[in-house]
């Protein structure tokens, strides 16, 4: 018996272990692409602002060499975020799946590159495609991918998985890192991982003149994060085709630079690389758990969709971060039903010792799917739990629940009857 | 296996439980919420047992669950302390209010609400509508 009060203060002593909030430096903002010598007919670049308050309009205006195509690139230099792939797509000229776990923190907290109007057509085209549509190649297709270069040289890991290593839980061996073609292809891909639509990467809204002047209306949308944005435009002067090859012709400006602010209860998360009102996962958070308790059962469940299509959270940092929220209610659940014994620790240590291996495992499932798959996974597990609700409702269950409460009462009484004897 | 549970025995079959149970917390740890409401009907449908020693048990079950999960989403730096510092109040505050609301509702209402509402959001991810 003593044992059983000798396990709870060693689980909150792993509780308090386990909340000490991780120390991780934050880069200072070194990935900023460094400016190209101005050459002689450079863009100019000016902007009509130099501070935003938690988003807003922002004016771009230069004038470029005439007859050139003018890329804006935008992006946040100070803040940095990780973005994560994993390839097991079977490669259709060897076959082979090559199970790579791709993981980089450098990747800006926000970018955009803006093409100039004519483009749209192509962007609407790549919205068609839903999620499935390919950043790199509508770079290519626009041009766009010679004003591509933030993101270009960042430091990205690559692993390769295996199945037992996954089992393990780790990411695998650390592969030699990837020359600078591989490295940027690669960054492609985690941006769109990361920044999801067309329309978060792309816009298409810089309006060229005849003479080489343009102007670029580009709004930072809300919730993004705080702190240093840099500008720069590229002009493309002139592609000259030989076969396969094409030479790009370009010219870059000086870099501009704005700062965007935010203010409490609107948070920068470090973790997740956005912003947002601390208010509305508050409020959220308390509504499901009162809920979640009326119905008998934790909220996560409700919670972690709503956060996910709600808010522009990665599907990693949700889960990670509902999870320890309802270890609390759960500790004072098992405190207070072992007061009154009612707790079979033989059983409940016996199928926790399956469910800790599974709870290892899980984890790293989160950081292989994308949030597209998370997402629908999810759709099917919640349509499983509705059925299980819907059960629960249905006369014959009530019948048999209402006899099992009764029973239920009747051994708890005695229960807290045997407790306060005892004490 | 046999376990005693205030002066009755059950016969156990601690198989499909542990099996139930891995298959569960993978799930649960990976989109994460707790699991209870696949542990409870696990327990009482698969194993066959009362509701009276499934409550407590399975909540002891979970624990390990989300404590396991919560230390490799950390691990893998999924946590994000201000979020947490956002809901963590909320999930306690909701904790005191709930019992006192509990006692004027019926829970069957309260399930069929769930069932209609995690029916919408499934399908609402599902991308259905």
């Amino acid at each position: 018996m003593n044992i059983r009060f000798r396990v709870l203060p060693a689980l909150a002593l792993a509780m308090i272990l386990l909340f000490a909030p991780q120390v991780r430096g934050e880069q200072p903002g070194t990935g900023a692409a460094p400016a190209a010598t101005p050459a002689a007919n450079a863009p100019t670049i000016n902007i009509d602002k130099t501070s935003l308050n938690n988003g807003g309009d922002i004016l771009v205006t230069g004038k470029a060499p005439a007859g050139s195509q003018i890329y804006v690139e935008v992006f946040s230099a100070d803040k940095k975020v990780r973005a994560n792939r994993f390839d097991g797509k079977k490669d259709e000229k060897t076959g082979k799946i090559p199970y790579k776990f791709y993981i980089t923190t450098d990747m800006p907290a926000f970018y955009k590159i803006l093409v100039p109007k004519d483009m749209d057509g192509e962007l609407v085209k790549a919205k068609a495609d839903g999620s499935k549509w390919k950043y790199s190649e509508v770079l290519k297709k626009i041009g766009a991918d010679a004003a591509y270069s933030a993101p270009a040289k960042i430091k990205i890991d690559n692993y390769q998985a295996t199945i037992m290593a996954s089992i393990i839980g780790s990411r695998g061996t650390l592969l030699p890192e990837m020359d600078e073609k591989a490295t940027k292809s690669e960054s492609m891909k985690l941006a769109k991982g990361r920044f999801r639509s067309v329309g978060n990467l792309l816009g298409a809204n810089v309006e060229v003149q005849a003479d080489g002047s343009y102007s670029a209306k580009f709004k930072l949308p809300a919730s993004q994060a705080p702190g240093k944005y840099n500008v720069t435009v590229t002009a493309v002067t002139d592609r000259i085709k030989e076969g396969d090859k094409e030479t790009v012709k370009k010219v870059k400006s000086e870099v501009a630079s704005f700062e965007n602010k935010i203010a409490f209860p609107t948070m920068y998360l470090n973790n997740a690389g956005t912003s947002i009102n601390l208010l509305w996962p508050f409020l959220l958070c308390l509504a499901i758990s009162i809920f979640g308790i009326l119905m008998g059962a934790g909220g996560g469940f409700i919670l972690n969709p709503i956060l996910v299509t709600l808010f522009p959270l990665p599907h990693t940092i949700v889960a990670g971060t509902v999870m320890p929220t309802v270890l609390f209610a759960q500790a004072t659940g098992i405190m207070n039903y072992n007061k009154v014994k009612f707790i079979n620790w033989k059983l409940g240590v016996g199928i926790g010792c399956a469910m800790l291996v599974g709870g290892f495992i899980g984890p790293k499932l989160t950081e292989m799917i994308t949030l597209d798959q998370f997402k629908f996974l999810f759709g099917w597990v919640l349509l499983v739990l509705a059925a299980l609700m819907f059960w629960q409702t249905t006369p014959g269950y009530l019948a048999n629940n209402k006899k099992e409460q009764a029973i239920m009462k009747e051994f708890k009484k005695r229960a807290e009857e045997a407790a306060k004897a005892k004490g | 296996m046999k376990v005693e549970f205030w002066g009755q025995e059950f016969e156990v079959n601690m198989w499909v439980g542990c099996t139930g149970g891995f298959l569960i917390a993978i799930m649960s740890s990976m989109f994460g919420f707790g699991g209870g409401p696949f542990m409870v009907p696990l327990m009482t449908v698969a194993l066959r047992l009362p509701m009276y020693i499934v409550v407590g048990s399975s909540l002891l079950a979970i624990f390990f669950n989300t404590a396991m999960g919560t230390m490799r989403h950390m691990q893998f730096g999924n946590f994000d302390l201000i979020l947490f510092l956002a809901m963590f109040p909320a999930a306690i505050i909701g904790g005191y209010i709930g019992p006192m609301i509990a006692k004027k509702v019926s829970p069957t209402v309260v399930k069929r609400i769930a069932c209609a509402g995690l029916l919408l959001l499934g399908l609402n991810l599902l991308g259905v509508y």
